[in-house]
């Protein structure tokens, strides 16, 4: 964004307090998503230890308003896919606070042994946001 | 009478309910012979009464099956994973284009604009009362006396594939290799005769949502399940009266 054009500047200026005085309730919802701020956009995708579950930084940021160093790097090392490298990286662990349990405790968010399928987006999820044909049935075949 | 003039017909209560096929089928049966019969002389069916409150899950002691073979799911638990599916595969050799076992994925409204994912497996239901079994003009498939798995005898199959229209689960396929249909018979063959307590995709699943009973020994964790107080049971597709054996419950 060029925020250094006057003429670009009072037509955004313009358009924001018109926006404010009639859309207020509108213009509010239509943030832009800034990856700096709310982390990546595209999901993180565990497979381990099972097939799979995809994590939103928009959900936990953006929408629920934590920041960065609330998980990073204590409870998740910032690289994608530590956490699963891990041989405790599992619901086990979750119950007893580790990882997503830290905050999925039933107290801060909803427990981690509840709503399963929140997280858990599965083989068929998994194949949708990666792009993947299902196993054995590959495209086209008749 | 027209379509309209039937919409306007008071409601027939609900006693004995018919489902939106019966209701079709009657339709036509009218327009052919241009007389009203009755629900128990022209429907394929009788008349089923409603099961009401009391669910579908049959009186203890009223089992036609002793082991009577059951599987309960625990919908809510499953997280599509699939083991249960690669499992299947492995053990009863299933070829990519089929599948015994499968899971389908629903979207639940829970708020304004707000979605939750339903994971729900299907497999045959083994029905007390199978339309597979009636329709089979060879008795390919048949109940087994002793279990009341449905089974298939493949010599017998001619693959008319009448069964696969039949089946209100979708649970079975047509097998190219054995130029036979196939489905889903609890492993019986690879597993429960050997002495297995569990079918393969029962002990592959690792959130406990497959549970594989007998529903006559009351101590087996299938009975007790469904047998839980204040828990809410389901079958699949009730309205056909097959009387299906794989409940669905949440945990």
């Amino acid at each position: 964004m060029k925020r250094n054009n006057k003429s670009v500047m009072t037509i955004v200026g313009l358009a924001a307090v018109v926006g404010l005085l009639v859309f207020s309730s509108l213009s509010f919802g239509e943030e832009a998503y800034d990856e700096g701020t709310y982390g990546p956009k595209a999901p993180i995708l565990w497979t381990k230890p099972v097939k799979g579950v995809a994590f939103m930084h928009k959900t936990h940021t953006m929408d629920a308003g934590l920041s960065c160093d609330n998980c990073h790097d204590k409870i998740f090392e910032m690289a994608a896919g530590t956490a699963e490298q891990k041989a405790d990286f599992t619901m086990a662990s979750l119950y007893k606070g580790k990882y997503c349990g830290t905050c999925h405790d039933g107290q801060m968010a909803f427990a981690s042994n509840t709503r399963c399928a929140t997280c858990h987006v599965g083989v068929k999820g998994y194949n949708k946001l990666t792009g993947a044909a299902p196993q054995g049935k590959p495209a086209g075949k008749h | 009478m027209k379509i309209d003039d039937f919409k306007k017909l008071e409601n027939e209560g609900a006693e004995n309910l018919p489902s939106e096929e019966r209701r079709r089928f009657l339709r036509f049966g009218l327009a052919v012979t241009g007389v009203f019969v009755g629900g128990s002389v022209l429907s394929l069916t009788s008349a089923r009464n409603a099961e009401g409150a009391m669910g579908p899950v049959p009186e203890s002691g009223k089992f036609p099956y002793s082991p009577h073979y059951t599987m309960v799911i625990r919908q809510n638990r499953c997280i599509d994973c699939e083991r249960c599916m690669e499992a299947c595969v492995k053990t009863n050799n299933v070829p990519s284009y089929g599948y015994r076992t499968t899971i389908l994925q629903q979207e639940r409204e829970i708020g304004k604009g707000e979605k939750e994912r339903v994971f729900m497996p299907v497999l045959c239901n083994h029905c007390n009362r199978p339309p597979c079994v009636r329709v089979c003009p060879t008795t390919a498939t048949y109940k087994d006396k002793k279990t009341g798995i449905v089974m298939m005898d493949y010599k017998r199959c001619i693959g008319c594939k009448t069964c696969m229209a039949a089946c209100p689960y979708n649970a079975r396929y047509f097998k190219e290799e054995n130029r036979a249909v196939d489905k889903c018979n609890f492993c019986f063959d690879t597993r429960i005769s050997k002495g297995e307590s569990k079918t393969a995709c029962s002990a592959a699943c690792p959130a406990g949502v497959r549970i594989f009973g007998d529903l006559t020994d009351y101590s087996s964790e299938a009975y007790k399940l469904i047998h839980k107080p204040e828990k809410v049971v389901w079958v699949l597709r009730p309205e056909t009266g097959a009387m299906p054996n794989v409940f669905y419950m949440n945990d």
